[in-house]
């Protein structure tokens, strides 16, 4: 009987689908492999829900969708289900960009024929984005496990506490920057840049503890060294927040997002379609009603902060109008300002005080960045504009509060200033002087908010300077539910913790 | 049934050939001459009729009279044989004498029957496993789309459900469910492994046996363990030709329609509905209230009496060379419900060829089928009882140029209901599908000596499918878009090879027998589909164009192979036995299959099984029991086809998903991402069933009583379900549940299954009973870690297989009648004084708030039945008398709950929808009601009643069916004379007659959709009464 024979026989490779060991011998498939990491943006978790967990839950947004499970988890801290998909899914994506990257890393280096040149960029950009997608989970939930290599259903490793994770996001934006280029030809814009890393290393920093001098050194790259000449501020503050001037010279890292009139889908993986997304879903769930399915919007609060300071020439702030819709955001009145297309009178919203579940009123404020008025009349489900993830404004203010952590205070001064003078306000310099570190930073608080708001970087904002409490709910009657020592991190999702006896909740859930 | 005619006509080509072959007798044995014989036949002192009584090696033959009296001719030198149904065939040699008196002995002839076990053949009564012999005279009678639906009550532990649409397979289990994804046996076809579905005639089949328990059906290993059937089909019989004809007609009918209500009724239903919620009525109905202009009962025009028709001729022959069978076959259903038909034409040559140690033979099925059904995933079940009476299936004044333009009915703006026309379905979207198969096996069989024989074995079947959709312009319900034309094809290709070596041995020495196989099986299966389709066909002056080609909008394809896999396998089986007493059974498999990883790819599978016939010990004497065998087994046997359907051929490889799109540049322009986007498991291998049995098989009452009952309980291990898995993993499988496939839940089946025969053939009035019963206890043991708390898998809102509990059970509201007072709905509080009901109205629906948090929602749902029937058994009932006879069986389902979906429609009273004639609903005048109140769903109240997740809907199925009565006529002497037909019967026949059942669905032989699903009847097509009538004849 032909026994040896025929064992081979039972080796039979797919024929439809090639496999991990296939395709990672061939140089040409190591791009294939980055570009999947950058097609991670357009996952739910990061194109849409992130930014209810670090814009609505904050204390400039909150909820009113007809969904109660978006009001209760995300504006008012009533947190149930650990496993809930619009919170685990931001949770998913980030291992899903890491999965890709660990894939990236874990082949890159081994193939033969590929240039060490390209090796290096590549595995550079894999660090980068790895780095990128552990920072949200270190920010966001703190104490997760470290998943560094290509996953196996066997791995089950422990909970690695948030000082461990951010030390590994650091360990990794460090290795990446000096490898990354610094800037890329016209095909290629949009992938990772060694400003890109050092930007987010500084970031890392300040998140972790506050560490001022590590972050003033990695962000001094952009700043006062090599970087410098690389970036600088859009003349006109709007251009950052459009889909006509994506990727200009305040770009640090943008969410490189496309529209596919067709596509039919949610997120990046579904085998066999033609009908692929490579958008963001966010401007239809921010968008005002009818248009959108406005399951988040903004408090009037920051509108008042804005307005408490003109322009040099008089006028109200600029950037209240690029920030927010609402009645006025034409400084005219409802009657001047244009909501997709139609003024805000004619659109009929009601003047019931309040934001009744439902109803769009008078006194409604909608978060206006992601949106597209600006091109469209309505909105479709993706949208190609990109997210500006990290802007050379918030590096300048960030650099600022770097110098100021350290005591130097006196020359933080001029990267506030080149912020609020693009806005067209009087330099800080002129107007509060000479403030202490303390003061300064409180101005900077202020800075910040103008500056970024509706951006997906407010709840970061309030964690690292500690204002994280029930005191917000002055401004965001959510925060009367805040818990200090357990609400700044999410819970992990329970399936995890079901499936690996390794894992601990964070503390107190 | 063949060998019981008289032949006393020969065709004149024969006599004259006999004529001389008897005169070269004559004058070369001069001594013996021809003389005439008489004698009487009898047993246990009474006279045996109808025995018939040949000359050995010739042709002639009588039969004995009604006095067992029996007069032939033949030489003083000749044996003469006797036989008759029931009875041991006798040979008595003459010896000159002229008169023979003749006693017969009565057996239980299955006893000696030759039972194919799967690479070998044993004697019936030293069978040590569970093994189920299909008598397949009952079988053949019904008149089935497959061989399994015919099989329905006709043996213990395996359970059919039939589904009547034409060329519909049924659901068949065998010893219950143990598997959350494939319950279907492996069938095995004279040796080769191939499905028995729609494209096999079963006219073709000689026998059927089932492989329950582990002993019979270890021999085939990783795929054995839902059960094996093994099908024999038909050879031809040593003798002269014989040309086989049989044709049958059946007109075929709904059983049961809904009794809905006419447009009077129902208009002034709806007009109470609507003002029961101050609601106005729609302008449809008020127009029409007090002068209905349309009175239309959809079931009527849907429904159409269908017909079956079957058709074979057969040549058959052989010699002790060899023996040959061809047959053509042809099979049509012509559906009771309208545009749906399957035809079938097939061809089969079995043939044998011997030289001195060698045998040479095949067997091979041509097979074509073809088939029609509508598309648009209506069903039109659902639709006709729905539809409001008062509007007509097709009218000029329905016509839209654009979107109707042939005007067919359904709501409009005055009458907004949203039934679909099940008759515009049919005309607009058609689906033509053509399956052509081959199916055979051809085999060497060499003799090594007179104990060893060697046998080469190689086998294909391969099929061809092929399904073509059209959608021409309009549509068939209210308010939908009108979807564009279009054309798609879809083609598969199948092919299954087989090669198999094996070795048979039998050898006995002294009071020590001993016999088995061993060898090695090697299988190839391959299945690879194209598609395309291609929207907006091209229609000139009228004519449409229905090519892909000929169409005008963008073409559109895919392709694959969904199946590619090999298996190969080293088989045995030692049977040993002691004095007949004591019998040893030990069968194995080693089976590799490419599917597994390096893990997993060899697996053990094995049985072991004793027997002993206490009735042969010395110390047994009974007159009541002939003969008394207990018997034992124990095997692990494994399932792969889960791993399958489930996982597909290479369900361990990760592979590399192309469809992530990267974005770059100033132009945006997206780029291709590929990584790997599933975990895969590397460990996925078969499930595993640890089967036990204890049986015994006992004949009595001189062996006109043959019981043979069994204990069983099955235990299956490693059963495929989906897991959740961390998300910290990055799996990415695009539906955002995190989940892998693993070899992690259990099942375990228990039950006793009992079969009961009497025969009596002593008079001229020969018959037969046959009962048997089966109870299956299915529990879940366990589901993986589903995550914590969660001990169960569910399905839909309601149907959930929950640990303790038997698989896919009733999970739901409980209901506690009606709400008769509003005083009862503000007294219907939680303990902390909350309103759990506080939008019904007095005439809706209580439902218990079984966690007490006063609402009702999910987490009140609770176990509150099966879909598994407690009890099923059947009843088989066949007598003969002169020239009669007649078939009877009954089939009894007891003990389960069905979900009604389609009175949930009916009762919801949603959307303008017909109602049941018979509904009562709640008034305050009208309290004594289990219908609540008659309202619109814009009240939630009457919302709330609607619940799907409520018992509401669940009803007692069990039932009792006469599944089949035949009566048959075989035509007298005289007729045979004049047609030179050797014999012929013609028969009349009715199936699925009339049944008892409380459901007041269509049918309560519900097939459900999939195992998960077993007792939801969404529309079940149900199983078809059917009035026949036929000609068998042989010439």
């Amino acid at each position: 009987m032909v026994i040896a024979g025929c064992t081979k026989k039972l080796d039979i490779a797919n024929p439809n689908a090639p496999t991990s060991e296939d395709v990672w011998q061939t140089p040409g498939y190591a791009q294939l492999g980055v570009n999947s990491m950058y097609s991670t943006y357009h996952r739910v978790g990061l194109c849409r829900m992130q930014f209810f967990m670090n814009i609505i839950r904050s204390d400039e947004g909150f909820s009113t969708s007809p969904n109660g499970a978006l009001i209760n988890n995300f504006d008012q801290f009533v947190v149930t289900d650990y496993n809930m998909f619009e919170r685990r899914a931001f949770y998913e994506d980030c291992y899903v960009g890491i999965a890709r990257a660990n894939q990236v890393l874990d082949n890159v280096p081994n193939i033969v024929g590929l240039d060490d040149a390209s090796k290096s960029q590549f595995v550079a950009e894999a660090k980068f984005m790895r780095g990128l997608f552990y920072y949200y989970l270190a920010e966001y939930w703190g104490n997760v496990p470290l998943q560094l290599k290509t996953s196996l259903t066997t791995d089950l490793p422990p909970t690695s506490p948030r000082a461990e994770v951010f030390a590994q996001v650091e360990k990794d934006l460090s290795e990446a920057a000096p490898a990354l280029p610094v800037s890329y030809d016209a095909n290629n814009v949009g992938r990772a840049t060694r400003g890109a890393a050092y930007a987010l290393l500084g970031k890392a920093y300040l998140q972790d503890g506050n560490q001022y001098q590590k972050a003033a050194d990695a962000l001094q790259w952009l700043t006062e060294g090599d970087g410098k000449d690389v970036y600088k501020l859009t003349p006109n503050y709007r251009d950052n927040f459009v889909i006509t001037t994506e990727n200009n010279s305040e770009s640090v890292f943008e969410f490189q997002n496309a529209l596919n009139p067709s596509d039919n889908h949610d997120d990046d993986v579904n085998s066999g379609s033609d009908n692929l997304n490579y958008g963001s879903s966010i401007p239809p769930f921010f968008a005002p009603r009818p248009i959108g399915f406005t399951d988040g919007q903004a408090r009037r609060w920051v509108i008042d902060t804005m307005e408490q300071e003109k322009t040099i020439g008089g006028q109200r702030d600029p950037r209240v109008a690029a920030t927010f819709l609402f009645d006025s955001t034409d400084v005219r009145g409802p009657d001047f300002t244009m909501v997709y297309g139609q003024t805000w009178t004619s659109r009929g919203y009601s003047n019931d005080p309040g934001d009744p579940i439902g109803v769009a009123t008078n006194h409604t404020v909608y978060f206006r960045k992601f949106l597209n008025d600006f091109t469209d009349n309505g909105e479709s489900f993706h949208s190609g504009n990109n997210y500006r993830f990290i802007r050379y404004a918030d590096v300048l203010l960030l650099y600022a509060e770097a110098l100021n952590g350290i005591g130097r205070t006196a020359d933080a001064y001029q990267y506030v200033d080149r912020v609020r003078e693009r806005a067209g306000l009087q330099k800080l310099s002129v107007v509060k002087p000479n403030l202490n570190q303390q003061d300064f930073l409180i101005q900077l608080k202020h800075e910040r908010i103008c500056e970024l708001s509706g951006e997906g970087h407010r709840w970061e904002d309030l964690d690292r300077w500690g204002d994280l409490s029930p005191k917000l709910a002055s401004r965001d009657a959510g925060f009367s539910n805040f818990v200090v020592g357990k609400n700044e991190l999410l819970p992990i999702p329970q399936q995890d913790i079901d499936y690996n006896p390794n894992l601990k909740q964070n503390p107190g859930w | 049934m063949k060998s019981k005619l008289p032949q006393k006509k020969f065709l004149f080509l024969k006599v004259s050939k006999l004529v001389f072959f008897l005169t070269v007798l004559f004058f070369s044995q001069i001594c013996f001459a021809q003389q005439s014989i008489t004698g009487n036949v009898s047993a246990n002192d009474s006279a045996l009729t109808g025995v018939t009584v040949q000359v050995k090696g010739s042709t002639t033959a009588t039969q004995t009279d009604r006095s067992g009296n029996f007069t032939i001719t033949a030489n003083g030198n000749s044996t003469l044989i006797f036989s008759s149904v029931g009875y041991a065939t006798k040979d008595v040699a003459v010896n000159n004498r002229s008169v023979i008196d003749v006693k017969l002995e009565a057996v239980a002839k299955e006893m000696n029957a030759v039972v194919v076990i799967g690479y070998q053949t044993v004697l019936k009564k030293d069978l040590t496993g569970a093994t189920s012999v299909i008598n397949t005279e009952n079988s053949s009678k019904v008149i089935g789309n497959s061989v399994v639906e015919q099989l329905q009550g006709l043996t213990p532990g395996v359970t059919v459900r039939t589904g009547g649409a034409p060329g519909e397979n049924a659901a068949i289990e065998i010893r219950g469910v143990a598997s959350f994804t494939d319950a279907n046996p492996l069938y095995v076809i004279d040796g080769k492994i191939a499905d028995a579905n729609s494209t096999i005639n079963s006219d073709d089949i000689a026998s059927i046996q089932i492989l329950k328990d582990a002993s019979a059906a270890a021999i085939y290993g990783s795929r054995a363990a839902n059960g094996v059937v093994i099908i024999t089909t038909k050879k031809g019989k040593s003798g002269p030709a014989v040309v086989h004809f049989s044709a049958k007609y059946g007109i075929q009918q709904i059983p049961k329609k809904w009794d809905v209500m006419d447009a009077a009724q129902y208009l002034q239903t709806v007009k109470t509905q609507f003002a029961n919620s101050n609601a106005q009525l729609p302008a449809g109905i008020a127009a029409q209230l007090d002068n209905p202009t349309i009175n239309n009962n959809w079931q009527d025009d849907i429904y159409r009496t269908g017909n079956t028709q079957d058709y074979n001729i057969g040549i058959s022959g052989g010699s002790e060379n060899g023996n040959y069978l061809i047959s053509g076959s042809y099979f049509k259903n012509l559906g009771d419900l309208v545009a749906n038909d399957f035809e079938r034409g097939s061809l089969r040559i079995n043939t044998e060829a011997k030289k001195g140690r060698l045998t040479v033979g095949e067997n091979m099925v041509l097979s074509n089928s073809d088939g029609n059904n509508p598309g648009g995933g209506i069903n039109a079940f659902y639709e006709a009882p729905l539809s409001p009476p008062v509007i007509a299936v097709q009218d000029k004044s329905y016509v839209d140029p654009i979107t109707n333009p042939a005007g067919w009915g359904f709501g409009t703006n005055d009458i907004p209901v949203y039934t679909n026309n099940y008759l515009a379905v049919a005309a607009l979207d058609h689906i033509h599908y053509n399956y052509a198969k081959i199916v055979g096996n051809a085999y060497v069989d060499f003799k090594l000596a007179k104990w060893l024989s060697y046998r080469f074995n190689a086998g294909i079947e391969a099929s061809f499918d092929y399904t073509k959709e059209r959608r021409d312009t309009g549509i068939w319900r209210y308010a939908n878009q009108l979807p564009s034309t279009s054309i798609s094809d879809d083609r598969e290709t199948f092919t299954n090879f087989l090669i198999e070596h094996t070795l048979n041995f039998n050898k006995t020495f002294r009071d020590h027998s001993i016999n088995g196989v061993v060898g090695y099986s090697y299988q190839q299966e391959k299945r690879t589909y194209t598609s395309a389709s291609r929207l907006n066909l091209n229609t000139i002056n009228g004519t449409t164009y229905t090519t892909i080609s000929s169409a005008l909008g963008v073409p559109s394809s895919g392709g694959g192979v969904s199946a590619f896999y090999r298996l190969q396998g080293y088989l045995g089986r030692i049977n040993y036995a002691y004095k007949d007493k004591y019998l040893l059974t030990a069968s194995g498999r080693i089976d590799q299959d490419s599917r597994f990883g390096p893990n997993y790819r060899t697996g053990d599978f094995y049985s072991i099984a004793g027997s002993w016939r206490i009735s042969n010990e010395a110390f047994f004497k009974s007159n009541l029991i002939n003969d008394l065998k207990l018997r034992a087994s124990y095997g692990q046997l494994g399932i792969s086809s889960s791993l399958q359907a489930l996982g597909g051929s290479w369900p361990i490889l990760g592979y590399i998903n192309n469809n992530q799109r990267a974005i770059y540049g100033v132009n945006q322009t997206p780029v291709i991402g590929e990584s790997q986007a599933t975990i895969n498991n590397p460990d996925l291998r078969w499930e595993q069933r640890n089967e036990t049995n204890i049986g015994l098989d006992a004949f009595l009452l001189n062996n006109r009583i043959s019981v043979t009952a069994d204990v069983y309980s099955n235990e299956s291990k490693g059963v495929l379900v989906n897991v959740p898995i961390a998300f910290y993993l990055g799996a990415d499988i695009g539906n955002y549940t995190a989940t892998s496939l693993a070899n992690a839940a259990s099942i375990r089946n228990q039950g006793v299954e009992l079969t009961v025969t009497y025969r009596n053939y002593l008079h001229a009035l020969h018959w037969d009973i046959s009962v048997n019963g089966t109870t299956i206890s299915n529990k879940v043991i366990s589901v993986g870690n589903q995550g914590s708390g969660i001990n169960y898998i569910e399905g839909t809102d309601f149907i959930r297989s929950q640990v303790g509990h038997p698989m896919a059970a009733w999970f739901m509201l409980k209901t506690d009648g009606i709400f008769q007072t509003q005083d009862q709905i503000d007294n219907y509080v939680n303990k902390a004084g909350v309103k759990i009901q506080p939008n019904a109205k007095p005439g809706d629906i209580k439902y218990i708030d079984l966690n007490g948090d006063g609402t009702i929602n999910n987490d009140d749902r609770q176990f509150v039945g099966s879909p598994w029937p407690k009890f099923q058994g059947g009843l088989q009932f066949n007598a003969t008398y002169k020239s009669f006879s007649l078939n009877l069986q009954l089939v009894g389902v007891f003990g389960y709950k069905i979900y009604d979906d389609i009175r949930r429609n009916l009762d919801s009273y949603t959307q303008l929808t017909n109602f049941r004639k018979d509904i009562n609903p709640w008034t305050s005048t009208n309290t004594n009601t289990s219908d609540p109140r008659l309202g619109l769903v814009t009240d939630p109240g009457i919302n709330d009643n609607n619940r799907a997740e409520s018992d509401r809907w669940l009803e007692n199925a069990s039932y009792l069916r006469i599944r089949n009565v035949q009566l048959a006529y075989l035509l007298p002497q005289i007729f045979m004379k004049r047609s030179g037909f050797k014999n012929a019967q013609i028969f009349v026949s009715g199936q699925n007659l009339f049944t008892i059942t409380k459901y007041k669905g269509m049918d309560p032989d519900v097939e459900g959709a999939g195992i998960n699903q077993r007792g939801l009847d969404n529309g079940n097509w149900p199983p078809a009464r059917i009035i026949s009538f036929g000609i068998s004849a042989d010439f």
